[in-house]
């Protein structure tokens, strides 16, 4: 009898290795680029004045700047409500994701759970108005590069296809369950048979492999800009 | 008493549409033969100017870690586009921050990403070729390091050092900005910026001797050199003869004498002004700077006064410190240098000096932030100093002080158009349509509230604030320097 299963199991396993292979390079990549940015000699003393005098004080400035996008808000307020949405929404969606890491579903999730939609529609709503945006106000398209536009179409893809997966095109929430924790634990479990959901995650995998040499690493660039991070001496 | 936003015509708030290549035939003279040989600079531009300024850029973002993450972080949001002076006044897409950083940062993406070495058109990398070399000296000489833009990025990036490591790669390749560089030469070799020597500014300060006992009858002195002086007061060369400059120098020296403190000009530290910061060149702007703090050891003095002076105020708090490796010599009650706002607002706090508004009256002023100072710097010791110290002082010497809509004071206040080594007749055009958000602000305050000086604490604000102002129908605002009306209101 003809019996290849060592071929099948690679192709079973061959996305989880991936998946392992691309958080690693999501971590020791953004690693890497601070470690470019730290090794970079910082001379002279060049804070946005006025400047806090104390380290809480810097580290107040840095909260507001990531958490609240404070000079986004200066600048124009539909960037920053649509900039707000959009990664709020992300940040809640990927705490949804966890649902899939824990093999009993924790309570505290819940909640979370049942406003993802409202999460969804705020990350993909934000998104589109970027996108729009880029598209329409003649300054920003002079500005953008063929990527700046598919930096927001794979997102906005990769809420698509999660989105269908969860309202209308269903798969096994335990298998996903058993795929993601494979990728963690190294022990890689294949994939339910679902074109949605090799979409939604290949696409998440791009992204992750695009992270950290494209400028959607600017999240943790804002730590080490030194006009946020340095405080006056004066 | 503050003006709502509501009385403001606010017309710098219309944004234009972009013109693609309005600015393309500003042209700043570059640095001759002779200049960029006695800055230690290639005289034209070198052969291999094309590796050499790429391995440069290497060099630079290894030096400077701003430079290397601002390359890196943008995400081209647009916060910026529509934030800059220039860009307002002018519509020429170069000119939003955002394109401006990209001459440089499409060429970072080419030769030291990954993205950018296999995939340019993607990314927007571009190489370094003839035209992108034109597009650096045009548009690196139309910013004016002012960092506006920095206080709407939600990264932080500041164009300045932008500006600077790009002026400072062509600089390196032999093609300087005359302007600026001809300047660190005279500065390096005569002690300040207009190349005046010693006698010349010993005769300078004495007929301003004399003039200053014409008005008041008093015996001011003006002293050059003096070696048991306890202070140094260092300030742009400019204030020695320009106008409106040379009142404010007097209204400063009206205060000096009144203090009762031993006081000194420098012959060899006769300039605050430092252009290397404009330039980017940072061995230029240690040995400019090492001037002032050897001149300060030489007089033996405990405490270094700045005058009105923006970006050399920004080198003095920020950088001095650093660039002559320590200011230990100095008095530990002024362990650093103090700008000479600081100074009269500490005499009239402590009630040393008396001023009288009424010997202003009629006189309705407004303040202009100047850059270096507003987003540079700080003053005295207090968290928004530079805005509120300066403003203390006008309130206590004018009978009304009005400031113009707040969204060009303060830290957002719109450059002169003429700061970081653009104060050069060949960009006449560029100063005129860059000071269109100010003038428009300007405006509105004279509408409201007749205002009929603008005061300034910064050289270059104040010339061409006077040169350009008259272009927008401003030529009857007296440009003033804030010691002029200090000195003006002193009871002596």
């Amino acid at each position: 009898m003809l019996d290849y299963p060592s071929l099948r199991v690679v192709f079973d396993i061959a996305l989880g290795v991936a998946y392992t292979l691309a958080l690693l390079w999501l971590v020791c990549g953004t690693v890497f680029r601070t470690t470019i940015w730290l090794r970079s000699r910082s001379r002279f003393l060049i804070p946005l004045a006025p400047a806090p005098v104390s380290h809480a004080g810097v580290a107040g400035r840095l909260a507001l700047e990531l958490f609240t996008f404070r000079s986004l808000a200066r600048a124009s307020k539909t960037t920053w409500l649509a900039s707000l949405a959009f990664h709020y929404g992300l940040l809640w969606l990927l705490f949804v994701h966890l649902r899939f890491v824990f093999e009993v579903l924790p309570l505290f999730l819940v909640p979370f759970i049942q406003f993802s939609g409202l999460a969804s529609l705020c990350f993909m709503l934000g998104l589109s108005v970027l996108l729009l945006r880029r598209l329409l106000v003649d300054r920003i398209r002079y500005i953008s590069s063929p990527s700046d536009y598919l930096h927001l179409l794979l997102l906005l893809a990769i809420g698509l296809s999660g989105t269908l997966l969860k309202r209308v095109w269903p798969s096994s929430l335990t298998e996903v369950g058993e795929f993601l924790r494979g990728v963690f634990t190294l022990g890689w479990a294949p994939l339910p048979d679902h074109a949605g959901l090799l979409l939604h995650l290949l696409l998440v995998l791009v992204l992750m492999l695009i992270f950290p040499i494209s400028k959607l690493v600017h999240g943790v660039g804002v730590v080490f800009s030194p006009t946020f991070n340095q405080r006056d001496l004066g | 008493m503050p003006v709502s936003n509501k009385t403001v015509v606010g017309r710098y708030r219309i944004i234009p549409i972009i013109q693609d290549g309005a600015m393309s035939d500003a042209h700043t003279a570059q640095a001759t033969p002779p200049v960029q040989l006695a800055n230690g600079l290639p005289g034209s531009l070198v052969a291999d100017w094309h590796d050499k300024a790429i391995s440069r850029l290497g060099e630079l973002l290894q030096e400077r870690r701003g430079l290397q993450v601002f390359m890196d972080t943008c995400t081209k949001c647009g916060a910026c586009t529509d934030k800059c002076h220039y860009f307002l006044g002018t519509a020429d897409p170069k000119n939003m921050p955002v394109a401006r950083q990209d001459l440089l940062r499409s060429v970072y993406r080419r030769y030291f990403t990954f993205a950018g070495k296999y995939f340019p058109t993607l990314v927007g990398a571009r190489d370094l070729d003839k035209a992108m070399l034109e597009d650096w000296y045009r548009y690196f000489h139309q910013c004016s390091e002012c960092r506006r833009c920095t206080v709407f990025c939600p990264k932080g990036i500041d164009t300045s050092e932008v500006t600077m490591a790009g002026r400072e790669i062509l600089a390196c390749i032999g093609i300087g900005q005359h302007y600026s560089q001809e300047i660190i030469s005279k500065v390096n070799t005569v002690g300040n910026n207009l190349g005046m020597k010693k006698p010349a500014l010993a005769n300078v300060l004495e007929s301003l001797e004399e003039d200053i006992a014409e008005d008041t009858g008093l015996v001011i002195r003006l002293p050059l050199d003096d070696d048991g002086a306890d202070m140094l007061v260092v300030t742009p060369s400019a204030d020695f003869f320009a106008e409106p400059h040379v009142d404010g120098l007097i209204g400063m020296v009206k205060v000096l004498h009144a203090s009762g403190i031993r006081w000194t000009f420098s012959s060899t530290a006769s300039e605050a002004a430092n252009f290397a910061l404009f330039t980017g060149q940072h061995d230029q702007m240690q040995l400019i700077a090492q001037r002032i703090s050897l001149a300060a050891q030489q007089l033996g003095v405990k405490r270094i006064v700045m005058g009105e002076c923006g970006h050399a105020w920004r080198v003095a708090y920020g950088f001095l410190d650093t660039l002559v490796g320590g200011l230990d010599y100095l008095d530990p009650a002024h362990p650093r240098p103090e700008h000479i706002c600081e100074l009269s607002h500490q005499l009239l706090q402590a009630g040393l000096i008396t001023l009288d508004s009424e010997r202003n009256a009629g006189k309705v002023v407004t303040f202009h932030d100047s850059c270096n100072v507003a987003r540079g710097s700080g003053m005295g010791g207090v968290k928004g100093g530079q805005f509120t110290i300066p403003r203390a002082l006008l309130k206590a010497c004018v009978p009304q002080l009005v400031d113009m809509s707040k969204d060009t004071t303060h830290q957002k206040t719109f450059c002169c158009g003429g700061g970081g080594g653009l104060l050069t007749d060949d960009l006449m055009d560029v100063r005129i349509k860059g000071a269109l958000p100010r003038a428009q602000a300007l405006q509105a305050v004279v509408d409201a509230h007749k205002v009929t000086h603008l005061v300034a604490i910064c050289a270059i604000c104040k010339t061409q604030l006077s040169q350009v102002l008259p272009h927008h129908d401003l030529g009857e605002i007296q440009i003033t320097s804030l010691h002029q009306l200090l000195g003006d209101a002193l009871v002596l």
